[in-house]
């Protein structure tokens, strides 16, 4: 009653005041929720920074440096002068070692993608799946070393590679050590390495398409061929692109195999950035080559990526 | 009343305390006149028994002494110089170092390695060989005790040599083609049944070390005496470029075959390579062992003068060692002090069936008996030629095994090859310096 006879100003005053009361507990509350919030994420930030940003910029700053890789107070400050060194007249790094990446991944794209569908798509159509797709990934639990070593010695002369050439009547074939077999020889292994991820994420793709489709194109009297390219190409095209740009990602940083392979040889034949990149920082001491080929490599993996998914975009995909 | 140190305070200062614990230096002691004293020794003797020919002396030295006592570290070869920087730039560089004499300009450039004091640095130039001294110096300063000292010879297979009708290991480099063609042989298919002359890809000492060490033979260089340019495109390379080039060209060497394997399986006839592989050999091949002989470097002409190459380790002391003095005395004791008429590092390298650059000491331990043929690789130390210490050593060796693999496989020819060569490491050596 008391407050029913007070004055409509003083009414709205207190109604104000109480309103801008609310606006502020809501804003303290809010603050409190975000600092919470943060607080939540300090240790995924914090993680982030340590280990991405941090390296990120001091790879940026040793790209434009000098430094033997010893002692921190001798980095000395080059400008441009690494970035010019890799294109350099007479430099290896963009030909061969920056061509061998591309057409070691590639190759490995290529010969992987083709597989896989292969693969999985004769997969979805067999009994024990389950195991079929177990058979195609052991590839991948098994280490690099002995994926390297194993293929090495069937690539050998004398060896299983050589030993079918010979008994179809043909002559042996020096793989690694010729070079203009060694990467051909080095991609064909990385593909069959990597096929039994693709194989899994194809067979998840396979599954998702809907049987009314293929029961409609029955219906239609469209035969395999016409089924495979008309339904079952087009609908995979999500799980295409995913593989497409893994397996090229993968591709470009890749050099394990090739350093168990052949070390980059013969000569340079089947040298890729990456080992190039160890080498330098590792082998000579040059960390400030090395952070420029790092950055370099960057920019093409880049680059690359978003020409694929651009190029999948146009068809009407995302990634 | 506020607690002394609130649990803000407490939660910054717990993360602090274990980081600053964490990167803090490894124990050494206190630093403080007479209190004992830790010195670190990192080198790649990691397994087997040349962790445990190590561990001997370095246990000897610490029953000894009260005061200064070691401990030993160790890595793989592979990762030995990896972990020089990653340690070094982390403030927790090892007293004592065990590198590869290849990398001494590298470290000496990156201030990592102490010259050896006045008096141990004429103790080490009138102690060893000059193959070994060379090794360990870099631009006429002495870095540390020469260890491990590999050279250079012609392994062969005594019976594969006799069923061809050559009955003495080769002397020259004509003798060493007509053998080499005399002992090749392959199948139907292609297949490389037995290689002449065992010139291999497999690594760098099969690669680039056969190569030098036929080049020192011929009188050249890799790189020049003042190690600002290379050398190699001389008539010297020149030959022994021409010689491999005909080698591979006539079927008599297949690069591509793992020379380690191959020889001890009886399908390599000849092939140059280092010391430390007889103790392999022996256990790789039994009995078989009795046909492998070892000889001289075959010279491009008969009555020239010899040489080969000569590669090894040494141990030096850290620029970031707080005790140095303590360290070059441990170093002094375990690489000069004779018992028994050797030193310890001398004795420890030949149980290891290796040598060190002590040619006195390597007389006493082998005598008069032993393997006979690591005798040609004991002779080899008075005139072998150490391997180039230059900064930008171990890339120009990498650019040397580069060409000489693309000379091999026909992607070069032997011009193509030097000149290439000579490019690349001027240009890779003159940065580095």
């Amino acid at each position: 009653m008391v407050n029913a006879t007070l004055a409509p100003e003083a009414t709205e005053r207190a109604a104000r005041d109480r309103s801008a009361a609310g606006v502020r507990g809501r804003a303290r509350h809010r603050r409190r929720q975000a600092v919470v919030a943060y607080l939540f994420l300090a240790p995924t930030l914090l993680f982030y920074a340590v280990f991405l940003l941090l390296p990120l910029g001091f790879a940026l700053l040793l790209s434009m440096s000098r430094w033997a890789g010893f002692d921190l107070g001798d980095i000395e400050p080059v400008g441009l002068d690494n970035f010019a060194g890799l294109f350099a007249d007479g430099s290896t790094f963009l030909a061969p070692i920056l061509t061998n990446t591309l057409l070691f991944a590639l190759g490995t794209v290529v010969l992987a993608l083709a597989g896989s569908v292969l693969v999985a798509t004769c997969i979805d159509k067999l009994r024990f799946q389950g195991l079929w797709r177990t058979l195609y990934f052991l590839p991948i639990v098994t280490t690099v070393v002995a994926v390297g070593n194993v293929w090495k010695y069937m690539y050998e002369p004398g060896g299983l590679v050589n030993g079918v050439l010979n008994t179809l009547g043909l002559g042996s074939v020096a793989f690694l050590q010729d070079p203009d077999t060694a990467l051909p020889a080095v991609v064909v292994v990385q593909a069959w390495a990597s096929v039994g991820s693709a194989i899994l994420v194809l067979t998840a793709g396979l599954k998702s398409i809907p049987e009314s489709y293929y029961e409609a194109a029955a219906l239609d009297g469209a035969g395999a061929v016409t089924v495979f390219w008309r339904i079952t190409l087009p609908l995979l095209r999500p799980s295409l692109l995913f593989v497409c740009i893994t397996q090229f990602l993968t591709g470009l940083q890749s050099f394990a195999l090739i350093i168990v392979m052949t070390r980059g040889g013969p000569g340079d034949a089947t040298n890729v950035a990456a080992l190039e990149m160890y080498r330098q920082a590792f082998s000579y001491g040059d960390w400030g080559a090395a952070s420029a080929a790092a950055f370099v490599l960057f920019t093409v993996v880049l680059a690359v990526t978003l020409v694929q998914l651009w190029l999948f975009r146009r068809k009407g995909e995302d990634a | 009343m506020k607690p002394a140190l609130s649990r803000r305070h407490f939660a910054l200062a717990l993360p602090s305390a274990l980081l600053v614990s964490g990167c803090a230096a490894p124990h050494r002691g206190t630093g403080r006149p007479r209190d004992p004293i830790v010195l670190t020794l990192l080198s790649h003797y990691a397994s087997g028994e040349l962790k445990t020919a190590l561990q001997g002396p370095v246990d000897e030295w610490n029953a000894l002494h009260d005061r200064v006592k070691v401990q030993t570290k160790a890595v793989e070869f592979t990762d030995l110089l990896t972990t020089f920087m990653v340690r070094q730039a982390a403030g927790q560089g090892a007293d004592i170092l065990h590198p590869y004499c290849l990398w001494n300009g590298q470290l000496v450039q990156a201030g990592v390695l102490r010259p050896a004091p006045p008096e141990h640095a004429e103790e080490i130039r009138r102690g060893y060989g000059t193959a070994a001294v060379g090794s360990a110096t870099v631009d006429g300063n002495v870095y540390g005790y020469p260890t491990e000292m590999q050279t250079y010879a012609l392994y062969y297979n005594k019976r594969l040599l006799r069923e061809a009708g050559v009955d003495r290991p080769p002397r020259t480099w004509r003798e060493l083609e007509d053998a080499a063609y005399r002992t090749a042989r392959r199948d139907g298919y292609g297949n490389a049944l037995v290689q002449g002359f065992g010139l291999s890809t497999f690594d760098d000492s099969t690669t680039v070390g056969q190569t030098l060490a036929l080049l020192n033979a011929a009188g050249g260089r890799f790189v020049s005496a003042d190690g600002r340019r290379t050398a190699i495109d001389s008539p010297a390379g020149r030959a022994v470029f021409d010689l491999e080039r005909r080698l591979v060209a006539k079927g008599a060497s297949d690069p591509g075959v793992n020379v380690y394997n191959a020889f001890a399986s009886g399908q390599v006839a000849m092939v140059i390579s280092a010391g430390w592989w007889t103790a392999n050999l022996k256990a790789l091949m039994g009995k078989g062992y009795r046909d492998v002989g070892v000889a001289p470097v075959p010279l491009p002409e008969a009555g020239g003068r010899r040489a080969t190459l000569s590669t090894g380790f040494m141990l030096g002391v850290n620029t970031a060692s707080e005790c140095p003095r303590e360290a070059w005395e441990f170093l002094r004791w375990l690489n000069t002090e004779k018992v028994r008429g050797a030193t310890r590092m001398s004795a420890l390298q030949v149980s290891v069936g290796s040598l060190t650059g002590r040619a006195d000491d390597m007389r006493t331990l082998l005598g008069a008996g032993g393997d006979p043929n690591l005798h040609p690789f004991l002779d080899a130390l008075a005139y072998a030629v150490p391997e180039p210490n230059v900064p930008g050593a171990q890339q120009a060796k990498s650019l040397l095994r580069k060409n000489i693999e693309a000379l091999w496989t026909g992607q070069q020819s032997v011009d193509e090859a030097l000149r290439t060569t000579r490019r690349q490491v001027d240009q890779e050596v003159s940065l580095s310096w």
